[in-house]
């Protein structure tokens, strides 16, 4: 996934959405939005960038779970199998992202890229519904996919990488 | 004025505006845990170098409360699960990346062999004590005979329970302060200290407790200079770490750490116990309960701290 931090304006449509379309209780979420403002006033430089769970390459949550919960699903997309979950948060704290919460009803619970869109063609909610369509989602192995054209033409980072988990949410800037 | 602020839409409970997924259950297992690895440890020890008879104060009696402080450890593990009918799931899988399955796996061995510990001990607590029924007391023969044995399988157990306790924190990058693997022998020489304390009440003759007084005396003195080094390893590292050392060294947690972990816990005892061994009159219980009271509250600054530090961006 990439977002462009150049068209986002912090609207917050991304987190309803996913709060809609994946139950997320009320109170938690799994997609958020974070204002960074730097500089000195009058000369302020705004970031705005929507964050979610980065489905790391190299994940601390999916190592550290003691039960195969925490998994990689084909492609990459990280996940947690409800079932295997036993909610002893030893992935809670090891995410240096503080992405995943504990579900009232137990289990750990994040953004899962909406794979059951995913499986249907469609695009994540967050991504379905942007107004400034800042979001572009799709396989970064497939060199011809949406995403990878737009991370060949555009500056980007990602989010602590010092932390080692090759995060795999871009953003472009 | 150079700013940055930073504002986040973000606020789930327990996560925001730091961590708090772990309460009191983990620190009490923790300590409960390392407890019980030392007193193991001990035992299994002077079994092996044949003293069983020197030393019965930490071979057969001190035991006897492992178990307790084992299932009671194990109970608090459960209470802090939150999805607890899935517990079992722990023991249908075993992943050597992750610590708390090992030491999952690890309690499962360690737990049924020391319960087995105790019943080979138990005439010194009661000594017409029958077992009643034939296949009890056969069971019981042979556990004598392999004892040796038993006991070897026990020391490396309590060593990998002692240590996983650390390890178990350690192996999380998303937290600076836990993210070293100091903390393993920091909080195995922790249990061992408090498990030797332990033994010393449950020692009857003078010359076993005057031992366990210098062994705890050493591990005392070994745990500050690994505490000195946890120290000189944060402020050598990157900023994440130094903030996260600093959360001691003037941070909120600064009081609590350095009078009730490093003051009340191991430098008192460690007073009285030389008091003690120049043949000064100090009740035997005072130093004890310091060790296991410095103990405690170690395991419990270390994993709530541990929840404040974090990676910023």
């Amino acid at each position: 996934m990439a977002l462009d931090t150049k068209k986002c304006v912090g609207c917050s449509d991304c987190v309803v959405a996913c709060q809609t379309e994946n139950n997320v209780p009320i109170g938690y979420c799994r997609d958020w939005i974070v204002e960074v403002t730097d500089g000195t006033y009058p000369r302020l430089e705004l970031e705005l960038r929507s964050e979610r769970c980065n489905h790391c390459d190299n994940s601390p949550c999916v190592r550290c779970c003691p039960t195969g919960a925490s998994h990689y699903e084909k492609g990459g997309i990280v996940t947690v199998a409800r079932s295997k979950c036993i909610g002893c948060g030893a992935c809670i704290a090891s995410c240096p992202y503080d992405a995943r919460y504990s579900h009232p009803d137990g289990y750990v619970d994040k953004c899962t890229f909406c794979i059951h869109r995913i499986q249907k063609g469609l695009k994540p909610a967050c991504a379905a519904v942007c107004p400034t369509s800042c979001i572009y989602f799709g396989d970064l192995d497939d060199p011809n996919s949406e995403v990878s054209r737009i991370l060949k033409q555009r500056k980007h980072k990602t989010l602590i990488p010092e932390a080692g988990t090759k995060p795999q949410v871009y953003y472009l800037v | 004025m150079r700013e940055e602020i930073i504002t986040s839409g973000r606020l789930n409970p327990h996560i925001d505006p730091h961590l708090e997924i772990w309460h009191w259950q983990i620190p009490l297992y923790l300590f409960l845990g390392g407890l019980a690895a030392g007193i193991l440890f001990f035992a299994a020890l002077y079994t092996i170098m044949g003293k069983e008879d020197k030393y019965p104060g930490a071979v057969r009696r001190a035991p006897v409360i492992v178990p307790f402080l084992l299932i009671l450890g194990l109970f608090a593990l459960f209470l802090d699960l939150k999805h607890k009918l899935f517990f079992w799931q722990l023991y249908t899988t075993i992943k050597f990346q992750s610590p708390m399955s090992w030491g999952a796996w690890a309690l499962m061995a360690i737990t049924p062999l020391s319960i087995v510990w105790v019943a080979m001990h138990i005439r010194e607590f009661f000594p017409r004590w029958d077992w009643k029924y034939g296949l009890l007391k056969d069971l019981e023969s042979e556990a004598v005979k392999y004892k040796v044995h038993i006991a070897w399988v026990i020391i490396v157990l309590s060593v990998i329970l002692g240590i996983y306790t650390g390890i178990l924190l350690s192996a999380f990058n998303a937290r600076p302060l836990w993210n070293t693997s100091i903390l393993g022998p920091l909080f195995l020489t922790s249990g061992l200290s408090a498990g030797a304390a332990t033994i010393i009440l449950f020692s009857q003759s003078k010359k076993e407790r005057e031992l366990f007084i210098k062994i705890d005396l050493l591990l005392i003195v070994i745990e500050l200079f690994l505490i000195v080094h946890l120290f000189m390893g944060f402020l050598a590292s990157t900023s994440v770490q130094i903030d996260a050392a600093n959360l001691f060294l003037g941070g909120p947690y600064t009081a609590p750490f350095w009078i009730f972990v490093v003051l009340l816990g191991m430098f008192v005892p460690a007073g009285l116990k030389i008091m003690e061994l120049r043949h000064m009159k100090v009740p035997v219980i005072i130093p004890v309960v310091l060790v296991l009271f410095g103990g405690i509250m170690f395991r419990f600054i270390i994993v709530f701290a541990g929840q404040m530090s974090r990676w910023l961006y």
